[in-house]
């Protein structure tokens, strides 16, 4: 029984890999990578911000964060799947609209830890930054920045396997991703669910952990 | 004007699909708390074995998304469940609590919560493994020392001190399982997400529709931060 499974995986193997392209493994791999690139770069934006803004600009931003933090990435997606045609007029395919939120929800996890890195810097840097002549711009782009980055990569590292697993949701918009297509194939066939999703969860697995792995190899060095 | 705004019945709908959301997340919670308090336990063993089942069974359940877990659950021990024990669950049965009647839950809802208890559980034992770590290796040496069991240390000197390191992010990771709990709409349990997408098909009002989903939502994180920085200020401040 347990073999006979394997041999689901094994024989639709390339379509879980490929999907009718892009799909599958290859469509998770895809959007992890874009949405980790905006939500950090987004997210290193908004957090710079979140230090130096002040007054009705910076509470304005503390409530946008905590409104993408409070809902459910679901949500998040109905509103940009279902509202961002109906905004905009324009037809926007689903997986930009998942790529989209997911950005939006890395970006605020992301914020908040930049902040919290450029927060824990000593104040004796920012003063003796300032007081050899460099701008708030300098300061914090070559001094206070590349500490607090430092300091905070484990959190980054956490925020964007939590931005690999939540590819998944795309399932619940159609978009034919990982999820989706295993579970295609686990229609069609009915009979080995147990060890298609375990498959699933492995390679899941594997990918989390290989970024995990890498990127703090990376960083020792 | 009005007809701008969602029917009465729709809200009820709603409403339904919130208190939903509430039970399943408020019985995770419950769960996943104490399977994760025995995880964190089990991990600060001395026994090698079960330090690695536990230490994998985190690694797995943290670096794997929680909808294919679901389907897991749903679709591959579902179906190793007896048929009996399903059709029983199908009559919607009554349970006698002494004098209250409780209606027991659907069989997606109770795949929904284990699923969720499992996942959330890896999560909340990191966070006491977290705390358990952040109490100074001078408490344990020292009361071992004044002739305490292992099981005393714990108990006496470790754990409390630990459980207050680990309250802010275990609230944390509860605000989690509240947003968690509508991924259980992809296997049909009837939670607030399954409600809202119900509703906008039926009357298309997407904007007013979802708009009270997510302020349901807000809610619903909003109780638990503030029933969580009440108890924390009344009961965990630090006593010297």
């Amino acid at each position: 029984m347990e073999l006979k499974g394997v041999e689901v995986i094994w024989n639709n193997l390339d379509y879980l890999m490929w999907g009718n392209f892009p799909g599958g493994i290859a469509l998770t791999l895809i959007m992890s990578v874009l949405a980790i690139i905006f939500s950090t770069i987004l997210g290193i934006l908004t957090g710079i911000s979140l230090t130096v803004a002040k007054g009705v600009m910076r509470q304005l931003l503390v409530l946008i964060l905590g409104f993408l933090r409070a809902i459910p990435i679901i949500m998040l997606i109905f509103w940009t799947y279902f509202l961002l045609p109906v905004l905009f007029n324009i037809d926007v395919p689903a997986i930009a609209t998942v790529i989209f939120a997911l950005s939006l929800v890395g970006a605020a996890y992301i914020a908040y830890s930049v902040y919290a890195g450029m927060m824990a810097i000593k104040p004796d840097q920012w003063q003796a930054a300032f007081s050899l002549g460099l701008t708030q711009r300098q300061v914090i782009l070559y001094v206070i920045l590349p500490q607090a980055l430092k300091m905070m990569l484990p959190s980054f590292i956490n925020q964007w396997v939590s931005l690999i697993k939540d590819t998944s949701l795309a399932y619940v918009v159609g978009v034919a991703e990982f999820t989706f297509v295993a579970t295609q194939i686990n229609n069609r066939s009915m009979v080995y669910p147990t060890e298609i999703f375990i498959f699933v969860i492995l390679v899941y697995f594997v990918i989390c952990w290989l970024l995990d792995f890498t990127v703090t190899r990376i960083a020792k060095r | 004007m009005f007809d701008k705004l969602l029917a009465p019945h729709y809200l009820w709908w709603l409403w339904d699909g919130f208190l939903v959301t509430l039970a399943i997340s408020f019985l995770t919670i419950v769960f996943a708390t104490l399977l994760g308090f025995v995880l964190a336990i089990a991990r600060q063993s001395r026994c090698k074995p079960l330090q690695m089942l536990v230490i994998s069974y985190n690694a797995i359940f943290r670096y794997s998304p929680l909808l294919p877990q679901l389907f897991f659950w749903y679709f591959g021990i579902g179906n190793l469940l007896p048929l009996e024990f399903k059709l029983w669950l199908f009559d919607e049965p009554q349970i006698q609590l002494g004098f209250m009647v409780l209606k027991m839950p659907s069989f997606e809802f109770i795949i929904g919560l284990a699923a969720l208890t499992f996942y959330s559980s890896a999560f909340i034992a990191e966070e006491f493994r977290a705390g358990i770590l952040g109490v100074k290796v001078g408490q344990t040496q020292a009361s071992l020392a004044l002739g305490l069991t292992w099981w005393q240390t714990m108990r006496y000197v470790v754990l409390p001190q630990g459980f207050r390191i680990a309250f802010p992010p275990l609230i944390g990771q509860y605000m989690n399982v509240i947003k968690n709990s509508s991924l259980t709409m992809a296997i049909g349990v009837l939670e607030l997400s399954y409600v809202s997408r119900q509703v906008e098909t039926e009357s298309l009002k997407t904007f007013q529709d979802f708009a009270v989903a997510t302020f349901l939502y807000i809610v619903a994180i909003v109780i638990v931060g503030t029933l969580g920085n009440l108890y924390q200020t009344k009961r965990l401040q630090i006593r010297n």
